[in-house]
This record gives C-alpha cells, structure tokens and sequence, in this order.
C-alpha cells in the first residue's frame, strides 16, 4: 500500500460547489485517493479514499444526515469517520478501532482546503468575500505559481501557498484566487474563485481565461 | 408504441428517460443484443438496416436512431413543448447541436465502455482521448452555463439534449474516464438524477 501522506501545508481541492451538502466527490491529491464529503451540517471532510472494510472507494458512498454510507456493504461512518453500523451485523456495536483515516478539511475562500491529520497551522484565511469560478483539467501541473499565473496572463498579488496565491489579471481589471492541483498521473487542477462584488461578465471572462490554461500546460502528445 | 429495447444500451436508456419524463405508455421488445447479436439477425435488419438499436415503431412506422427518436417522441407527444423547443426557433440549431455531440460520445466514451465491460476489441486509448476531448467542451459549456444562472445545455430547462448527453457521459467510468476531472459534468449529473421520474439503469453509480 501507498504511504497516504501528503506534503505539508494546505492544498486546495476544489471549489466549494464541487461538494455539496449530503453528497460526496472524489479529489486526488499529488497520488493519495481522497474521498470528500458534506453531511446536511454542510461541514466539509477529507478522508482516504478507501473503505475500511474492502476498500470500496468511500466517494461513491451515500450521505444520510452527518454520517457516510459505503455503496459496498453499506457499513456506515460517522462525521469522525468512526464506524457507526455493519448491517451485516444489525445488533453489534463497531470496535473503536475501525474507522476512516480523517484529513484535515476546511471551506475558505470559495474552495476546499486538505491537510494532512497531524498538520500544524490553520487553514488560509482569505481576506474578503470570494465565490467559486471555475476548475478546469489541465494536463500537466504548472511548476511554480509564478508559471501559472504567467500562463493566465497574472501578476501575482499575494501568496496564500505554494499552490495559491491572489492575482490581478488586467483583461478583467480585478483580482482573482488562482490555485493548482498537481494530480500526477491524473493531470492537475486549476481553481479559481472571484470577489463576490465580480460581475457576471467578470466571472464568464475569469472562467475562460482558465480554460485557455489547457493549451499551456499541455501533455506533449496531446492534439 | 413499442421500443425495440436492450436494458445495457446507453442508447436504449435515453428513449426510457424521455418514455418516463413525458409518462408515456408503450411496450418494450427485449432485443438479445449480448451475447445474441440479435440486431444483426435477418430479421432485425429488416427493422433497422444498420443493425443497431433503439428502433421505435409508432403508429406502423419504424424510427431508427436515438437522437432522432428522441426527436419524434418530444415534438409529438410533449404537451409543454419544452424537451424539443419547437416554439423557439432559436433554440432548435442550439439543441440539435447537442444532439449530435451526443453521437459523438456514442463513438468514443461508449467504444471504452464497450471495451472495458463486454471485451470488445478496439483502441481503447484512442476512445478515451476522444472521450476526453468532448468531456472538457461539454465541462466548459455547462461551467459557463451555471455562471450564467442556466442549469441546462440550452438554458433554463433539461431538454432532449441533456437526455441524449447524459448516458454515456454518466456511464464513462466503466470505460476508464475519470470524471472526477469535470466538476460542471458532475453537477448537472447530479441536477439530471433529481428530476422528477428520473430512474437509474444498471450501472450508473452516483458517483464517479
Ligand atoms: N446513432 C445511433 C447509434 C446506436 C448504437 O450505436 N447502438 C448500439 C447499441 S447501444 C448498437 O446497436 N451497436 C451495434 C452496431 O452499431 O453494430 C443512435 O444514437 O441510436
Ligand atoms: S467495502 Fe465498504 S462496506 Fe464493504
């Protein structure tokens, strides 16, 4: 098995649309597998991506109010991730011991944020009211945020991590948080969130701007 | 009305959610297309000469071709005019358009389906990334669609255009494409599962 542990710091996941309440996605992260979801609390959680009876992928589970049903065998787990109920066994109560390997999870800035379980600082802060623009699928990762920005025509105004930062982009006059996701074999991700003032003409020029990313950082065998 | 019908085929499955959106009776015709191969039957060709399934037969007439089934079906018997907008003219260029992109997800997200679940022997590679291709223009249409307030490929409302679109593209994991790249598909999976007498087919999982 994989070690499941990622880099230091926060990394940006995904836009916060892109897990709505009582309902799970699928996000990876460098090459870890990681299952995202919301209870009807609206609280976001991260957890390895495999079920902890079979290895079901947990992304394809069912939410019902706080806990998370696994499609499998249906062996349910509560907002920590501890087994809450094996239907196969109605009448027993689940040893501590099984439970999700829980990340670290929080909303901010119009996106998700993951860190691993044991990660020390808190999650970005974002000054200001951003809402979720876009995330398109890129090829290749960028190698630097300064590579991406360049590659979305961007000055950099303020970095959040080494995957996010605020910039300005000149053909839409105003500012935008931009972050990747280097997926690895999977590609990566580009984010994008605007100030919630941004008009709707902003939000459309924003999103496609990033969408012309796919030409930047294009795989060498892609068309 | 009797719906020449294969309960696998994606194609099959667009003619059912229209039949059940718009409550419509008819009879269904199981065609024994795996292992069977019984739309290459003489007999089945007599129906569908291409030897490919949904048909339709209404009223003595045989309609062959999902899209185009759609289609009849909508501008027939759809009170509100809505699935197929023939009130406006606007739109039909727009919906069509759509419709034959759903064609093209046919050849390629279908052709890895086809591949990965019944072994048939084909470029598997090369459906993919055609699948993929598709799957980023239908991810940025429907991305700027929400940002525009319209939940739907042509607006406001599903129209036989998200019905010809969304089985191939909600099938597309059995054939190895990840979906997890399209958040905006993803979405509008999730809206297309909420409509009213939406039914499952085997084999979609809500999710990825
Ligand atoms: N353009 C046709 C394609 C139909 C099609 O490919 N049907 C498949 C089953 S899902 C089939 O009959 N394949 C057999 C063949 O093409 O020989 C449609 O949209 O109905
Ligand atoms: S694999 Fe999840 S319940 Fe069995």
């Amino acid at each position: 098995m994989k070690p499941s542990e990622l880099e230091a710091g926060w990394f940006p996941a995904g836009l916060q649309n892109y897990v709505l309440p009582k309902t799970a996605g699928r996000v990876v992260i460098a090459d870890n597998d990681i299952a995202l979801w919301r209870g009807e609390d609206g609280q976001i959680r991260a957890w390895e991506n495999r079920c902890p009876h079979r290895g079901m992928r947990l992304s394809y589970g069912i939410v019902r109010g706080n806990t998370l049903t696994c499609l499998y065998h249906g062996w349910s787990y509560d907002g920590a991730g501890a087994c809450a109920g094996i239907p196969a066994h109605p009448e027993l109560t689940p040893p501590k011991t099984i439970r999700a390997k829980a990340y670290r999870a929080a909303d901010s800035g119009g996106f998700i944020w993951v860190a691993n379980p044991g990660e020390t600082t808190a999650a970005p802060s974002i000054d200001g009211d951003w809402v979720p623009n876009r995330s398109v699928h890129i090829d290749l990762a960028p190698t630097s945020l300064n590579e991406l920005a360049e590659g979305i025509g961007a000055e950099l105004v303020s970095k959040i991590t080494d995957h996010a930062a605020i910039v300005r982009v000149p053909e839409v006059k105003g500012k935008v948080l931009l972050a990747f996701l280097d997926m690895k074999e999977h590609g990566a991700m580009i984010h994008t969130s605007v100030p919630a003032s941004a008009s709707e003409n902003v939000a459309i020029a924003v999103s496609k701007l990033s969408t012309r990313l796919r030409q930047v950082f294009k795989a060498s065998s892609a068309a | 009305m009797k719906l020449f019908d294969y309960v696998l085929s994606g194609n099959c499955y667009k003619i059912r959610l229209l039949l059940d959106f718009l409550e419509l009776s008819h009879e269904k015709q199981a065609v024994d297309f795996f292992p069977g191969r019984e739309h290459k039957s003489d007999a089945f060709l007599q129906i569908n000469p291409l030897g490919q399934i949904p048909v339709l037969e209404d009223d003595g007439a045989y309609i062959r071709d999902a899209q185009a089934i759609l289609v009849h079906l909508a501008s027939r018997y759809d009170p509100t005019g809505t699935w197929w907008p023939v009130n406006d003219p606007s739109q039909l260029g727009r919906v069509a358009q759509w419709l034959a992109f759903a064609d093209s997800i046919t050849s390629t997200a279908s052709a890895a389906r086809l591949h990965d679940v019944l072994g048939y022997d084909l470029d598997v590679a090369q459906a993919r990334a055609g699948a993929h291709k598709l799957f980023r223009v239908l991810d940025d249409h429907l991305a700027n669609q929400e940002l525009q307030g319209f939940n739907w490929i042509a607006g406001s409302r599903p129209t036989v255009a998200d019905i010809a679109c969304f089985p191939y593209v909600a099938l597309a994991g059995d054939g190895g494409i990840e979906l997890f790249y399209y958040p905006a598909i993803q979405r509008w999976i999730r809206r297309f599962v909420n409509l009213p007498r939406f039914k499952l087919m085997p084999g979609i999982n809500i999710f990825d």
